[in-house]
């Protein structure tokens, strides 16, 4: 078009959820010049929807669409997330915040959980989330932006957001369209696919139309309408690792008191249940497995454990954990739920479709799609996945419950030799295996292993090093720093109220 | 108690890897008891050898307690910005590595993405002409980085460059100082465990030496390690130059921080100028070149003054850490001095080990960590150096014909192909050398993407040349308003 160079690469989104209009915004935004993006969705299918927790990584999907923060989570009815207080795992009656935020800081090289485990062994100091400026706010219901300075204290949490899932698509679809994204509403009854190569040429549209594309994204969601149904790629399942496989949604009016910036994870007889505060409802949802409670059982169940109406009926999802091996293959990539589905325990759907889309657009072809390219996209989300699921496996392993078939099973069955061997490491001596690329860094870690009662035997023997009272000194003025910083903090939902409100929000 | 406290280490060496090692578990662990047994130097040792090291020296320093200001003042440290490569591509162009910033990024597009569709283009110059530092380095001059973001000078790093006698012996003073104990010796028989670690080591004398953990810091033949495995994996298909001569010799030339690779027909020869003297040397491949040939190449005088031919067998052992002995520097990885990679690797080694230390068990699970994550690392610093070699483009001379044709190692060949496609560097886990770098290297070695990557179509290519053309003209009146590398280090010393 612009003369020299490639032209533009046809592009078409195949579902308008989440996935879909995430990647369409994005693509618009991104590569004005290389995609010409067109989004074929279908109302007679509903969106899954549900997916209104999500990770710090999204702040920085919303700053690269050039998006205003604040009206980004008032056209989203949209909260703070601090992090997830997740309630009876590791056994009943226990809990701990998974908080987007580091615990303590280095002692000269030496990790902070490593000089706090020490101390515990000698019987001083606090649980370690007593050491995080994040669980603390979260605790005392604070909220204050990060400092953007990476030496402050104040910059040792992040943030994300908890917001209408019902309510963001369309957010994007507005802005994709204002932008140039074509849409075409219809149902898609073929596939066409050239006899030769076996790339996908287009879609056939219940009206006739014939939809062409050099780039086809596949966010059909579970049904996975082009990888699976047209190219076949094989299912890897994870189910005998993350058996649950149904949800049971049911919002509900917010109750009175302070709107909380986290999210809660309550472990249920068979699975747990999110509770999720927006500005104007709280989502709720029982994932449970199908073969330790039927569906009535767990719509009984999330029904008496909601705190507010109902603002809906209990409406039952099927999933299944596991991925299709590979996510782009031939001229299809999958996104979202078409590409695999792990349970939202940590909030990571929105997240894989982010890293999706990030990866598409470093990878986005100029020309003809190379094995290369398609390689490094698969090989990406091959350790994105397999982290994850680690990740959510130790959630329900490391646990002493045995009061019902479902903890029985999860509890006794064999994890992945990769998490074994991270558990183990962890065990001898508080180590953490290393890498800086993917989900879920040392502290995720940290949090999940001490809240769910996976104690180090030993520690560093650096920690060894200091008098003890100079330690328990240190601790203490960190514990003085912390809650002085949270004193100064305003209310969550004075903070929403003053600054992105949707609905007059309680002072 | 800590049951698995580690109570004495005993390092065995002859140069500074083993002096560097020594101290660093002095500090790290004050209760334990650190000796040095002194061997003899091993002359492949080229961790013990090589001058240049890379910026990450400054945090081995700062856990030691050194200060680079008396480090400098005593004539132990120079200051580097990186190297200049001459003859390397197809282009015999120059191009000059630093460490740190080339060009300005525009949003989430890299310079180095704009600078790669307007190559070619009028005005857009070689794209070293965008790092402040080579701009710098070339012109003769260093000054500390600053932290203003909106200044030029905050947009690079700098390594150290180090006299190895005078740093030997300053490290000697300070390993006394932190309480090791240093004994000279040879190695004798060594006693093993049952389990096949080592119980204690004897020397000639008799001496027998004890210790929780031993560190063998004894070369390429790696005296300790390999009595308990022999293990070695041989990287000499992707890294050819196997046979060294070095020397130093006076130079009254001005100090200068960069150093200089010039390929030549037979290998490459390196210059690296210190304070009143200079360091060279050359590599060359065994099978194809004689002593005496290699020996014509570096010119008279320096040829006198070089020393011995050292052999480099490059590789590494895949298991440096096995029971209770751990191999750092040449008796762990073995590579040749291109970039100056040998000394910061044993550092690196050094600080994973003091981070990662095991119980006194040494169990198999906790090792694992340590090999793993080392196995990354030096993977990554042979791809970078067999970058310079396997895809040179320089087609003359016997040492470089025929090494296009040689298949890469799998995570080059990845490396290589994805910048091929549109520029882009793949991500690795423990890289030593950042993207910029990656990009640098690529670019001068003459490798260039078929597509520009999409993104840079939302920059006009007007405002992308004349972003550049600003950004040119800003570093190319840098050096003026800064005094010659003579005058800033004369300061220091004096200040």
């Amino acid at each position: 078009l612009e003369g020299e160079g490639p032209g533009k690469q046809r592009v078409v989104i195949l579902g308008g959820g989440t996935a879909g209009w995430m990647a369409g915004a994005a693509l618009v935004r991104m590569l004005p010049h290389a995609a010409d993006v067109h989004v074929v969705e279908s109302a007679a299918i509903g969106i899954v929807g549900v997916g209104e927790a999500t990770l710090p990584h999204l702040r920085f999907y919303v700053e690269s669409l050039g998006v205003d923060e604040a009206e980004f989570m008032r056209a989203t009815h949209a909260t703070f997330k601090l992090g997830i207080d997740f309630r009876d795992f590791g056994s009943i009656g226990t809990s701990y915040l998974h908080p987007f935020g580091s615990f303590g800081s280095e002692l000269n090289g030496v990790p902070f959980h490593q000089v706090w485990s020490r101390m515990r062994a000698e019987g001083r100091g606090e649980e370690i989330f007593a050491y995080s400026l994040c669980n603390v706010m979260a605790a005392n219901n604070r909220f204050a932006p990060p400092s953007t300075d990476m030496r402050s204290f104040l910059s040792t949490y992040n943030y994300a957001y908890q917001f209408d899932a019902t309510l963001f698509a369309p957010y994007l679809r507005r802005y994709s369209e204002a932008r140039g994204a074509r849409r075409t509403e219809g149902k898609v009854i073929g596939v066409e696919q050239h006899s030769e190569t076996g790339d996908v040429a287009a879609l056939r549209m219940e009206n006739g139309e014939r939809i062409e594309a050099d780039l086809f994204v596949d966010c059909s969601g579970f049904r996975s309408l082009l990888l699976a149904d047209t190219l076949k790629e094989e299912w890897e399942d994870w189910s005998h690792w993350l058996p649950c496989d149904r949800a049971c949604a049911l919002p509900c009016a917010p109750p009175p008191g302070p709107i909380e910036p986290y999210t809660r994870a309550t472990a249920m007889k068979a699975g747990w249940r999110w509770r999720i505060p927006l500005q104007h409802r709280v989502g709720n949802g029982y994932v449970y497995s199908s073969s330790h409670i039927s569906d009535d059982e767990a719509a009984a169940a999330i029904t008496a454990a909601v705190e507010g109406a109902a603002m809906a009926e209990p409406r039952i999802l099927r999933f299944r954990a596991g991925r299709r091996r590979r996510s782009w293959v031939r001229n299809v990539v999958a996104i979202g739920l078409a590409s695999g589905f792990l349970e939202p325990l940590e909030s990571t759907s929105i997240y894989l479709v982010q890293g999706a889309i990030t990866q598409l657009i470093e990878l986005f072809p100029q020309g003809p799609i190379t094995n290369s390219d398609r390689d490094e996209f698969n090989r990406v989300t091959d350790y994105e996945y397999d982290r994850i699921r680690d990740f959510l496996i130790l959630h329900y392993h490391a646990t002493t419950r045995d009061d019902s078939s479902f903890w029985n099973h999860v509890r006794t069955m064999a994890v992945p030799d990769s998490l074994a061997e991270k558990i183990e490491l962890w065990r001898r001596a508080g180590r953490l295996q290393k890498y800086t690329h993917g989900l879920f860094l040392e502290p995720s870690w940290i949090a999940v292993y001490i809240g769910q009662g996976i104690v180090p035997e030993a520690w560093d023997q650096r920690a060894d090093s200091y008098e003890a009272s100079a330690l328990a000194g240190a601790m203490d003025r960190l514990r003085a720093r912390i809650a002085e910083a949270v004193r100064s903090m305003p209310d969550h939902a004075g903070f929403i109220a003053r600054r992105s409100a949707a609905i007059e929000l309680p002072a | 108690m800590n049951e698995r406290t580690i109570r004495s280490v005993a390092v065995v060496g002859g140069g500074v890897v083993s002096l560097s090692a020594a101290l660093a578990f002095a500090h790290a662990l004050p209760r334990a008891r650190v000796g040095l047994v002194e061997t003899p130097l091993d002359p492949a040792a080229l961790a013990d050898l090589m001058p240049s090291t890379l910026p990450a020296i400054a945090r081995f320093h700062a856990r030691l307690g050194f200060d680079e200001v008396d480090l400098v003042r005593r004539g132990i440290a120079t200051h580097r910005l990186g190297t200049s490569f001459e003859q390397w591509s197809a282009d015999e162009d120059p191009w000059t590595h630093v460490f740190g910033d080339y060009g300005l990024p525009m949003g989430p597009i890299g310079f180095h993405d704009l600078w790669l569709r307007g190559r070619g283009a009028n005005g857009v110059l070689p794209y070293d002409r965008y790092a402040a530092a080579a701009m710098l380095g070339n012109a003769g001059r260093f000054v500390h980085p600053e932290d203003d973001p909106r200044s030029p000078l905050s947009t690079y790093r700098y390594a150290l460059r180090l006299d190895v006698q005078a740093y030997h012996a300053y490290l000697t003073d300070a390993a006394k100082g932190a309480g090791v104990a240093i004994a000279a010796g040879a190695l004798g028989e060594i006693e093993r465990r049952e389990d096949g670690g080592i119980a204690a080591l004897r020397l000639r004398d008799g001496r027998r030496i004890e210790a929780d953990l031993f560190v063998d810091c004894g070369g390429p033949s790696a005296p300790l390690l390999s009595a308990l495995d022999d293990a070695f994996e041989d990287w000499s298909a992707w890294l050819p130059a196997d046979r060294l001569l070095i020397g130093e010799s006076p130079s009254d030339l001005p100090p200068h921080p960069l150093d200089k690779a010039a390929a030549v027909s037979l290998g490459w020869c390196w210059s690296i100028p210190l304070s009143g003297r200079r360091a060279f040397g050359i590599a060359y491949a065994c099978g194809q070149t004689d002593e005496a040939r290699a020996r014509r190449v570096l010119g008279r005088e320096d040829c006198a003054a070089a020393g011995e031919a050292v052999s480099l067998r490059p590789g590494r052992r895949p298991r440096p850490w096995v029971r209770n002995v751990l191999a750092i520097g040449d008796s762990a990885t073995a590579l040749d001095p291109l970039h100056g990679t040998n000394l910061s690797l044993a550092h690196s080694a050094i600080e994973r080990a003091i981070e990662l230390l095991p119980g006194r068990d040494f169990h198999p699970l906790e090792l694992a960590e340590y090999v793993r994550r080392t196995a990354l690392e030096t993977a990554r610093v042979r791809d970078f150096l067999a970058l310079h070699y396997l895809r040179s483009g320089r087609a003359e001379g016997e040492f470089w014909i025929g090494l296009s044709g040689r298949p890469l190692p799998e995570s080059l060949a990845r490396t290589v192909e994805q910048f091929g496609v549109r520029g882009r560097i793949a991500f690795f886990e423990e890289e030593t050398f950042d993207k910029q770098a990656w990009v640098a290297a690529m670019i001068g070695l003459g490798q260039r993407p078929r597509h520009p990557n999409a993104m840079a179509g939302s920059v006009p290519e007007a405002a992308a040349e004349g972003g550049m053309r600003d950004l040119a003209e800003r570093l190319a009146a840098l050096p003026g308003q800064l005094p010659p590398y003579s005058d800033y280090l004369a300061r220091m010393r004096r200040s």
